[in-house]
Parts: C-alpha cells; structure tokens; sequence
C-alpha cells in the first residue's frame, strides 16, 4: 500500500514539473521588469454581440474580446452621443462583457447603429436593420414558445414514427434501403448543423473565439462524450435481443434531440431578432425536416415488436428539446451559446451516423451493399430537396 | 464506485462546462449590489443603475484643459516700445507632440499642442504693431506657425521648416489686417498636423478699437480619434458638450463679443447659430460694418468672424451647430443670461 502511494505521488509530481517550468519561463520572459518582448502595438478590440429595444432603452451587450483590459466610456446612437449606464461597471478585462443601457425613444422598424467608443477613442459600431421589442419571458411568450417548438419539434417526429408499420412489413435488404436512407438523412443534417453553427460564429463571433476551431472542439467532444455514454447504455442493456435496436434507437432520439435544441436556438432567435418571416420560414422547413427525423427513430426499431409506449417516448426525447431551444433562443440568446448549442447538435448527429453505420454492418457484414449506398444517397438527396422547397 | 474512466469523464465534463459557463455568463455578479446612482439623459428622463454612468459632462475639477477660462483669455504678449514708438509685442509659442489628453470624459488623445493646449494660447495685437514670436519645437516632428495676416514670404510658416527636439524660428511682422484669424502649422500633412490640434487665434485689434463688450473666442474644433477619416467629436473650445453642462455666464442687455474660427478638418462646412436673438456678423473682422444680421453663419475650413449680439430677456439659451451630427457630437452650448441690475442675482448651477 505504502508503495503504491508514494509511487502515485511521484508521478503526480512528474506531471506538474513541466508546467512548473513553463510557469517560470513565462514569468521570466513576460513578467515585470522583462523587456524582451516590449515591441509592436497592442491594438484593443471589444464586440457588441447583442442589442435589444425594450420600452425607452436599447440595451447592447458588449465583450471585450481584445488582448488588452479596456473602459468603455461613451455610448452613442447613430452617431449621437447620449447618456448611457454600463453594468456592472465600465472596466472590461479579456474576455469580460457588460450591458451598456442607452435610454432612448426608438421607433419599431427602423435600422440603428449603436456605437461605444472605448478609452483611447475607438468607435466600435453594431448595426441593427430593424428595431423590434424585445420579447420579455412572461407566461404568454413562454407558452407561445411552447407551441411552436411542438410544432417543429414533437408533432413531426411523431408523425414520422408512424412510418414504423410500413418499415416492418418491408423485406430484409429494403429494410437495410431504408436504415440507410436514415443515414443519408442524418448527414444532411449534421452538415447543415455544422455549417450554420459556422455561418453563426462567422456573424456574430469576435475573430478571438476562432469560431470554426470552436465547432470542431465542441462537435468533436459532443461526439465523443455520446459515444461514452452510448457504449454505457449498451452495456447497460445487457445480452437481450431487443435491447440492441431499442439502445440504437434511444441513441438517435438523443442525438436527434440534441440537433432539435439548435433548431429551437435558430428559431427563438430569429423571431427575438425581429426576423418574423424568417422565424415563419424556419418553423415551416424543420417541421418537415423533423418527419424524417421520426423516420430514423422508427427504422431501428423495425425489426422488433411494436412497443408504441417506448416509441412514444423516444418521439418525445427527440422532440421536446426544441421547446428548450425556443426559450433558450428567445430569451437568453447569445451568439456563443447559440454557437455552442448548435456545435453539440453536430457532434451528436455524427455520433449517431457511427451508431447506424456500425449497427448495418454487423448486421450485414460491409457496408458497400448496393442497397446501403442507395439508401445514403437518397437520404441526402431527399434532404436536399426539401431544404430547397421550403 | 467509479471506475477511472468514469472519473475522467466527470472531470472534463464540469471543467468545459466551467469554461463554458464562465463565457455565457461572466456578467453575473453574486457579490453584493452596490447603491444605484441616477443621471438624466438629454429628454430629462431620470435613469437608475447600478453599474457606471457613460455621460460626456466633465466637472471642473476633473477638466484638464478648462474651456471656461480659454474663452476669455487673451494673451498680449510682452510689450516694449521702440525708438520709432512702435509698440513691440514678444511671445514665446512652444510646439509639442507627445501629450495625452483627455479630450472628453474617458477618452484619451495624443494631442499636438502650441503651450501645451488645444487650442493654443490667444494671441492679440493692435493693427500696426510689430509682433515677434520666439518659436520652440520641443516636439518629435518638425513643426512650423503659419500666421494668417500680412507678412513677408519667409514669415509664412511654410518652408522654414523648424526641426524636431528644440529647433527654433523667430517669427516677426507688423500685425494686419485688421480682423480675426487662425494660426497653424504648415508641415505636411497639415491635416494631422491640424488634427491633432496645432492651432490658435490671432486677432488684430483696430487702432480705434471697437465698443466696449463682453468679449470670448471660440474655436470650433473636431477630433477624429480613431482614425477613420470622420470626426468622433465636435466642440467649440475642444471639450465636447462641455458649455452645455457648463453654461457661459452673460449678461443681459450687455454687448457680447464672440471671435469666432472654424477649424475643423475632414469636414467641408460648420456653421453657428444662436438662439432667442440675432447677431451682427463682420465676416473675417476686417471690416468695421457688419454685413450680416442673422441668427446663421456657415464656415467653409478655416473661415472665421466676428459675431456681436445682445440678450434683452434673461435665462439659458442654446448656440450650436445647426448641423445637428455636429451638435449630436458635442458641439453645443448654452449661454446663462443674468440681469446685473438686480442685487442679488441667483447664480445658476447646472445639476445642482
């Protein structure tokens, strides 16, 4: 015992030395009184990430997302200098934000450019096309949110599960046709995940937070971390028949819900951003990408009984975070979560493409089975043109 | 129990979380709330906070170039008279560029200065007097006066240049026309060099003189603080809003002088109004009749004038630019018109 203790101490202290060292060197070379690195010019840099119009006010959150500390000291709107509070205070270290409150008779619809300029006189500007309230978390909008995201998320998925009949009465290789088609449908859908949580970081992210370095973290640890839990869950399920597809299935319902939650984000966000016709536009084009959905959750589950309370359940798993997703979207919203969210969303479908993929061939020995390949294809092609039509 | 991939797991997991969590909400504060301060905005509304309060009103303490006492300081100069009995008047100008200023609350500007401010000091003569100005550049560029006025070539500020780190000119001619003008460097690029504020008024006084007043100048003047090509802000006497929150005291019936100089770069136009009465408007000061009665003056860069006007009601009165990005910026002001024939006259605080 003795022994093993004073052996696991050892490599503790093993492992901190470098650091120690890296430490040391850092204090050295940057610390006070060094004048190695005394050169160039340190320019700051702050973003405003997110305005909203409440009654008299404009409220803009704001980052600092330079190298250096700043103060932010005057506020203005379309070039009009005003009297603005900053909270919790003026002084912003790296990476730190603040709500700068700029009171103000703004009109509904129209565009703004809300400038803060910071200590050595830098103008940053955001600008705002049109000018909408911004939507307040009381019952009314908590519900209303509500329904939408049953809309997009729950009743779809349940509509799609409703394929289960005519998955189960097809013969084995159309069945392998349509689990295929399940994975052509998730890679539609984990790209699109992926490039809108790009597209998202590209637009509202500071250049600091290296936005596709982000995604990739964050879908790359989302898929690993599912496929901890996946392996776990499997395990867990033990040596029975039925577990393996119901395992599976359950996977895709989480990897799905995952993916919904962003789609809520987007949703939520765009009608808080005043882009009701893009909100109206979202909520129609994932209602009818989300039947899929239900489909891929159906497909695995083919070969087994019939159990519509498990189904059930896994149609809901799927479908209920996109609620979540509204609220957080609408009421919460900033572009690093949405970014965050929608990375996540990305690594879990991916994760459940392996789940499917890996299922397909134990079940059939390889994957380059004219039917599985046809099915890939047509997924992604279905996927497509909807994402075309809507 | 836990195996140890179990552990690790729960370890990365709440460490990204941490990390995650610090940046979607770094905002929240769970110490103790600090009491919320009020401040008005320009409707009058009042607003609470509990955080810190953005609003360009300097208070007089804290205000490093003092715009009220600029506005009526006239400088002289060192007066001798010489065996003709001209009077000889000497002034020593010193150039800088190493200066950081805060120019309005928080915000902080390499300034370029003529005796250490913006604008530089206000010099005065009488038409006919010989005027010698001791130039000292103890910048880090090379900088030179130019005078507007009647002088020689090589009084012109333009070819003489005068070099960095305590080069010297002396500058002599025989003060005329009649009227207000600017002084500034002449280096290229005169833009910065203007920008950055080296720049004064030169006013020659009639022989005859003019009526007695109430004199001031106002310099009208913008900084482009980041560079873009566009001004951030706009004032007369270089601290934006600052007679606003600070208004000039006046009073009323009283002839009121104000010389007047434009000298706002990257912009094409200024212009001056007054509220509640009208000005007589000697375009330049060069001549002794007013050409104008208006409440309207539009500057073309470096164009200036004599405006003189009296109040015959009292209380506060607006003058500014009718340019309204311009007066958004800070180029605005108030003018406090007392009545001194009553005894105890109620001095107004703006604020109190």
């Amino acid at each position: 015992m003795e022994v093993k203790r004073s052996s696991s101490t050892k490599t503790a202290i093993s492992a901190i030395i470098p650091f120690v060292l890296l430490a040391v060197m850092i204090g050295y070379v940057f610390g006070p009184g060094s004048e190695l690195i005394s050169f160039g010019v340190v320019i700051p840099e702050i973003s405003i990430e997110k305005v909203e119009f409440v009654d008299s006010e404009i409220i803009a959150t704001v980052r600092n997302t330079g190298p250096i500390a700043v103060d932010i000291v005057m506020a203005d709107i379309d070039d009009m200098i005003l009297p603005a509070a900053i909270e919790p205070d003026k002084h912003l270290e790296r990476f730190e934000s603040a709500i700068v409150r700029i009171p103000f008779e703004w009109n509904e619809g129209q565009p703004y450019a809300i400038g803060l300029t910071i200590d050595d006189g830098t103008r940053f500007e955001k600008r705002v096309d049109v000018a909408a309230p911004s939507i307040q978390p009381t019952i009314e909008m908590i519900s209303y949110f509500a329904v939408i995201g049953t809309y997009v998320g729950i009743i779809p998925v349940m509509i799609g599960l409703l394929w289960f009949p005519f998955i189960s009465k097809l013969s084995r290789s159309k069945y392998k046709f349509f689990l295929a088609l399940t994975v052509g449908l998730l890679l539609f859908l984990g790209i699109s995940s992926a490039e809108e949580a790009i597209e998202t970081s590209a637009e509202n992210l500071s250049d600091v937070f290296n936005g596709v370095l982000l995604v990739a973290t964050v879908a790359i640890v989302s898929f690993l971390a599912l496929n901890y839990l996946g392996e776990k869950l499997k395990k867990r399920a033990g040596a029975s028949k039925l577990a393996g597809p119901v395992a599976i299935a359950l996977m895709i319902a989480i990897g799905i819900g995952l993916h919904n939650f962003g789609e809520g984000l987007a949703i939520g966000a765009a009608i808080v951003l005043g882009e009701a016709a893009l909100g109206a536009f979202l909520i129609v084009g994932f209602a009818l990408h989300n039947t899929t959905e239900g489909f891929a959750i159906a497909a695995p589950m083919a070969r087994t009984k019939l159990m519509i309370g498990r189904l059930a359940a896994m149609g809901m798993i799927a479908g209920v975070p996109a609620i979540f997703g509204t609220w957080v979207g609408g009421f919460v919203y900033s572009p690093l979560t949405a970014v965050i969210f929608l990375a996540i969303g990305t690594g879990a479908i991916f994760q459940v493409i392996v789940l499917i993929m890996r299922w397909i061939q134990n079940e059939e020995g390889k994957l380059s089975n004219s039917s599985v390949l046809a099915g890939i294809a047509v997924g992604m092609l279905i996927m497509y043109i909807t994402s075309i039509l809507v | 129990m836990l195996t140890s991939g179990q552990k690790m797991f729960i370890v990365i997991a709440t460490v990204s979380l941490g990390f995650v969590g610090y940046l979607v909400f770094p905002t929240m504060d769970i110490t103790a709330q600090e009491q919320p301060i009020v401040f008005v905005t320009h409707s009058g509304a009042v607003v609470q906070t509990t955080g810190d309060v953005l609003d360009p009103v300097y208070t007089i303490q804290e205000v490093e170039f003092d715009p009220e006492k600029y506005l009526r300081d006239f400088d002289y100069g060192k007066v001798s008279k010489l065996e003709d009995g001209t009077t000889l008047r000497e002034f020593t100008i010193i150039a800088e560029d190493d200066k950081i200023m805060e120019i309005a609350p928080g915000i902080f500007y390499n300034v370029w200065t003529f005796n250490g401010s913006v604008p530089g000091p206000t010099i005065r003569a009488t038409e006919g007097d010989l005027v010698r100005i001791y130039f000292i550049n103890n910048g880090d560029k090379e900088h030179t006066i130019h005078f507007h006025g009647n002088h020689p070539a090589e009084m012109d500020g333009i070819f003489e240049i005068v070099g960095s780190g305590g080069g010297q000119f002396t500058y002599e001619f025989i003060a005329g026309p009649v009227g207000v003008h600017p002084y500034h460097c002449h280096v290229m690029p005169v833009e910065e060099h203007i920008g950055h504020g080296l720049y004064g008024v030169f006013i020659v006084d009639p022989k005859e003189g003019r009526q007695q007043a109430d004199e001031m100048v106002m310099v009208l003047n913008g900084f482009d603080t980041d560079f873009d090509g566009e001004n951030n802000l706009y004032a007369a006497n270089t601290i934006p809003f600052y007679y606003q929150h600070h208004p000039i005291q006046i009073n009323m019936n009283e002839l009121i002088r104000v010389y007047v100089v434009n000298m706002v770069g990257l912009d094409p136009i200024n212009n001056f109004h007054l509220h509640g009465t009208l000005y007589h408007y000697y375009p330049t000061g060069t001549d002794l009749v007013p050409s104008y009665f208006t409440d309207m003056v539009t500057f073309s860069q470096s164009e200036r004038g004599i405006i003189e006007f009296e109040y015959e009601y009292t209380g506060r009165y607006m003058f500014h630019a009718h340019l309204t990005e311009f007066s958004d910026k800070g180029w605005t002001g108030l003018f406090y018109v007392k009545d001194s024939s009553q005894l105890n006259t109620e001095v107004y605080n703006f604020g109190s």
